[in-house]
């Protein structure tokens, strides 16, 4: 490496040195922290509550058991004697009555609701009936190892993807630029001996090793959080034969994730005034990556980010539909061809900035 | 030889339908240039230009042959002190000067003792380690003059550097700047009050709307001023035929009718000989409304930059 190379790659990690500090503690990050860190909350509420449900269900089981098949037997449209003939008396009933509107004044039509819980010890199955008639089930499970990592799975590409590191990027990406404009002190850098794509790549640096640690730390820590409550030696072999090799697969796919969402939004940070206009945008054109045809397809990120994803999210039948359709029925793309796409979307977006960085003015006046 | 130049070709800068300055043609040689003039007069344009925060919409500038768009090479030699009154949060005077230093790829000890060196130069030692939101004004003045001296540039750009001094701090700053001229250096000083920087000045550079006035060393741009043409606008109904008239006895340097041709604008030498000359139209049957100085800015300005103490008109 020549001296120049030497001094670019210097001064590269001295404006990483010099923005890490404020990417990290800026008080405009807190909500960042904030989206990373929600579903270890959640899954470490779970691995606290789900064995006392375990407990609870073996409990109930004990006296009101009743079989798998019976009640996975049981479909909607079914009139609750039929289901009490079929499955016996539930442990739990709820019955209530209802007033709809009707029209004006106080004259309405009055519904009943009912609410039959069964249990075969595993799962703790709600029948939900209005006016007699089965509308829906709801099935809570305080899961196996199993159906645990496939609701990570499903939180990680439904949430985790698509809406934490997407938005932590927006937060800390497009400030690494429009942040400093607004707070009037980025004529500093600009006033320096560096070329303008040497600030610019030390500020993505500083932005990438911001959302890398945070949101591969949070998913981390999610995955053993989800494996917390089970045995040791089950989890020991879990681990060893893909937990290991699933939980790197997380980690890269995240970075990744960091890695192509945050040049897209350094690059609306730096060519747009209001970086929220095109965080919308692209937040629109990536949910609505699902419906559109494969060629369209590849032109979203979280494409090429589900596909390397180790565990397929599959919906659940009691999944709300807005949600499954969330989940891409695409096949997926090779992980070589992943790689190499999320590295030309970024290659190309980081040009383009490279460029914009170049023609920037320092006008804090109107911006 | 250019190297030791600063050089404006026939630059413009314009902010969509505003000016900001217009057709600057300038060749300074080292020494302390000051660039004065009312607020909005273009100074801030013209070094924001000179170091390439804003880009020219025409022409080219060189500062010591080297173009804006070199920032890598520019800052090297080029120091500048911006009026904007905003620092990095949280920072002490000292880790301000320090950390920007880091990024002209001086080792940590390099950053360190030349930060100390140039807090010093300032006088502002005792509060180095005092965070800069606690500063008073004068101070914040002197912590960014510290940070553009401290790696020793061969170009200063100062703008408005003098702003919330007070008289002992005033007075040191500009034999601060004397002994750097003195070095055969740049010094660029922005100020909107002529008699504040006319004694140290070997230069001064007159702007106003955009243009410049007048440049050259002060006794020249007293002169220069006293020969710029005055503008004088008459209303009246046939521009065209007054404008045909005064050209033929060669009283104009430009003449513009208005376009909604209910009169014209005369720029004259000879103000005088303009008057007569329209008294004298007016009796041939020329039906005037009004005729007055349009601005009579290069007086009012001049008046206005040289305050009570220099006034020559």
């Amino acid at each position: 490496m020549n001296t120049a190379h030497t001094r670019g790659l210097t001064t590269v990690l001295a404006v990483t040195r010099l923005t890490l500090r404020k990417t990290f503690f800026a008080r405009r990050s807190l909500w960042v922290y904030l989206l990373a860190f929600a579903p270890l909350f959640l899954f470490t509420a779970h691995t606290f509550l789900a064995p006392r449900d375990e407990t609870r269900l073996t409990k109930i089981a004990a006296e009101n058991r009743v079989s798998s098949k019976a009640l996975a037997s049981i479909r909607l449209g079914a009139r609750i004697e039929d289901v009490v003939n079929k499955l016996g008396e539930p442990y739990q009933r709820h019955d209530r009555q209802r007033r709809i509107e009707g029209g004006p004044g106080n004259d309405g039509k009055l519904i009943d609701r009912a609410t039959l819980r069964y249990t075969d010890g595993k799962l703790d199955v709600a029948f939900r009936f209005t006016d007699r008639v089965l509308d829906s089930v709801n099935r809570k499970s305080p899961g196996t190892l199993a159906d645990d990592t496939l609701i990570f799975a499903t939180v990680f590409q439904l949430y985790f993807l698509r809406l934490a590191v997407f938005f932590g990027c927006v937060g800390i990406f497009t400030n690494l630029f429009r942040g400093e404009m607004l707070d009037k002190s980025l004529h500093f850098f600009l006033l320096t001996p560096m070329r303008r794509e040497t600030l610019l790549l030390g500020k993505f640096l500083s932005g990438l090793i911001a959302t890398i640690v945070i949101f591969t730390l949070s998913a981390a820590l999610q995955y053993l959080v989800v494996l917390a409550r089970y045995d040791r030696a089950a989890v020991t072999e879990f681990m060893a034969a893909q937990g290991w090799s699933h939980l790197r697969d997380y980690a890269g796919v995240t970075a990744l994730a960091c890695v192509a969402y945050g040049s897209v939004f350094l690059g609306a940070g730096l060519f747009f005034k209001n970086p929220i206009i095109p965080a919308a945008v692209v937040l629109v054109w990536e949910a609505a990556n699902v419906f559109v045809p494969i060629t369209l397809k590849k032109l979203g990120i979280i494409y090429y980010l589900q596909s390397l994803c180790p565990v397929v999210a599959t919906p659940d039948i009691d999944m709300p539909a807005i949600l499954k359709l969330l989940i891409s029925d695409a096949p997926p793309v090779s992980a070589f061809g992943a790689l190499l796409s999320l590295g030309t979307i970024t290659v190309l977006l980081i040009l383009a900035a490279c460029f914009r960085a170049r023609q920037l003015e320092i006008n804090y006046g109107t911006d | 030889m250019n190297d030791d130049r600063v050089i404006f070709d026939n630059v413009s800068r314009f902010y969509g339908e505003v000016l900001g300055v217009n057709r600057v043609t300038l060749n300074i040689a080292p020494g302390i240039t000051s660039l004065v003039g009312p607020n909005g007069s273009g100074k801030t344009t013209l070094m924001n230009l000179m170091a390439g925060l804003v880009h020219p919409s025409r022409g080219s500038i060189s500062v010591l042959g080297i173009r804006p768009t070199e920032p890598h090479k520019l800052f090297g030699v080029l120091g500048y002190s911006t009026q904007f009154d905003s620092f990095p949060r949280g920072m002490t005077g000292f880790e301000f000067v320090c950390s920007f230093l880091s990024l002209y790829g001086f080792s940590s000890a390099q950053s360190k003792k030349l930060a100390d060196e140039s807090i010093g130069r300032v006088r502002l030692g005792e509060a180095a380690n005092r965070k800069i939101a606690g500063y008073s004004k004068g101070m914040r003045q002197r912590i960014r003059l510290a940070q553009s001296i401290a790696h020793d540039p061969r170009v200063l750009v100062l703008d408005e550097p003098l702003n919330g001094l007070d008289p002992l701090v005033r007075a040191e700053t500009l034999s601060l700047f004397r002994q750097y001229a003195a070095q055969g250096r740049h010094v660029f000083v922005s100020s909107h009050i002529l008699h504040e920087v006319d004694v140290i000045s070997d230069r001064v550079i007159l702007l106003n709307s955009g243009y410049v006035m007048a440049e050259g060393s002060i006794q020249g741009v007293r002169g220069e001023l006293q020969d710029l043409p005055t503008q004088v606008l008459v209303r009246c109904d046939r521009p065209t035929d007054l404008a045909s008239k005064v050209f033929a006895q060669n009283l104009v340097v430009e003449a513009r009718i208005l376009t909604d041709r209910s009169g014209l604008v005369i720029k004259t030498n000879e103000p005088d000989r303009l008057y007569r000359a329209i008294n004298h139209a007016v009796m041939e049957g020329l039906e005037v409304l009004s005729v007055a100085p349009v601005d009579d800015d290069v007086n009012s300005v001049y008046g206005y930059l040289i305050g009570s103490e220099g006034s020559t008109r």
